[in-house]
């Protein structure tokens, strides 16, 4: 399969558990190359925001608590930076201030594409290997192969799994692997 | 919680600053006074499934919200008195302003949407109430009828800065809006400083 079939494939297998929540800009409705992923999953589960980075992430962290599992999309690494703070000092805090388990949710983001069109500098950062740096406790994975998105998805979600995990994707890829 | 009068709280806070001043905590302490009597009042209406979240000053919340006084003080004994978290009686905490305004805020959303019960109560000291974040959650909250209440606490400064000065507002940004009704605002004078006892601890 194909990167994007495989991210779609995947999306609708998650979505299968109804505890799974999709949240996010452009989750509801068109507009960014990953609403394409989503567009087979029913309405019931996903949910459109306002954009605000730092908001959706503490309300991803609060949809967690409440008993959801939630798949946050933030469509670029760049947007992701917004709620950066939310993301270091508390979804990343948690089990050490706390001393409990971290709360089960992904965060969906992506390396912005820059072909066929150029969006700018704002908009297609990689900064996979800072976020490796800064973070204790969220497990950062990127998803560079079509064959490392489904498995991933399946470890993040199993039963027995509670972990926060950021996802990244590359832009790029959706048409090209 | 049932049992607990005024003077229960201001005893802990009192045994707390003598731990502190002793040198047997070496992690931050935030002691508050003056709001006992409303917050005894606030606490009437929370039950047991409620969730609580606040900031960094909370030993009075956690012994009303039902943590038992012995072990909300081996906690602060260890040092986790700025982010005091008890899962058990649903009572979270941040040293970080604004952090969990809109966590409070998606917990309720998630409560009212999978039709479970309880509700969510979030405290904030006056600045933390001019937060962007903040009135986000509340805007949100409202408009989406969700089952939370904002508590602002206002004592006027944070830390040592005036909040109104350096806003420039004489009042709160949500007083006379359709956002008052979802905030609970209660003034008070603590005598507590900002953090510690304001003098040197040697450890």
């Amino acid at each position: 399969m194909k990167y994007f079939d495989e991210l779609k494939r995947t999306m609708e297998w998650a979505a299968k558990k109804p505890e799974v929540v999709f949240m996010g800009q452009a989750v509801g409705v068109p507009g960014t190359f990953m609403f394409n992923t989503l567009k087979e999953v029913s309405e019931n589960q996903r949910v459109e925001l306002p954009v605000s980075e730092s908001f959706q992430m503490q309300m991803t962290v609060g949809a967690a608590f409440s008993g959801y599992t939630p798949i946050s999309i933030f469509p670029r690494l760049n947007f992701l930076m917004l709620a950066m703070g939310d993301l270091c000092n508390i979804v990343d805090k948690l089990p050490d201030i706390y001393g409990a388990k971290p709360p089960k949710m992904i965060i969906r983001s992506a390396v912005g594409p820059d072909a066929p069109v150029h969006p700018g500098h704002q908009h297609i950062g990689d900064f996979t290997d800072a976020y490796r740096k800064i973070f204790n406790n969220i497990e950062v994975v990127r998803l560079d192969e079509p064959k490392d998105i489904f498995p991933a998805y399946e470890e993040a979600l199993s039963p027995d799994n509670q972990k926060s995990y950021l996802m990244i994707e590359v832009g790029n890829y959706y048409g090209s692997k | 919680m049932a049992g607990i009068v005024k003077q229960d709280l201001i005893d802990f806070e009192n045994e707390i600053a003598e731990l502190f001043r002793a040198g047997k905590i070496r992690a931050p302490v935030h002691l508050r006074s003056g709001c006992e009597e409303q917050l005894i009042d606030i606490f009437k209406d929370i039950q047991a499934e409620d969730w609580v979240y606040g900031y960094w000053a909370m030993h009075i919340h956690c012994l009303l919200k039902g943590v038992p006084r012995e072990q909300l003080k081996q906690a602060i004994l260890e040092g986790h008195s700025i982010s005091l978290c008890f899962p058990e009686q649903r009572i979270y905490c941040s040293g970080i302003v604004g952090s969990l305004a809109g966590v409070a805020m998606g917990t309720a959303w998630g409560l009212k949407r999978q039709k479970k019960s309880g509700n969510v109560y979030l405290f904030t000291g006056d600045m933390g109430a001019e937060c962007g974040v903040f009135h986000e959650a509340v805007k949100y909250a409202h408009n989406f009828d969700l089952p939370i209440k904002f508590i602002v606490e206002d004592n006027g400064v944070s830390v040592m800065t005036d909040t109104r000065k350096t806003w420039g507002s004489d009042k709160p940004w949500f007083k006379d809006t359709v956002y008052e009704k979802n905030i609970l605002y209660y003034k008070y004078q603590n005598s507590w400083p900002h953090s510690g006892l304001g003098q040197r601890i040697a450890f």
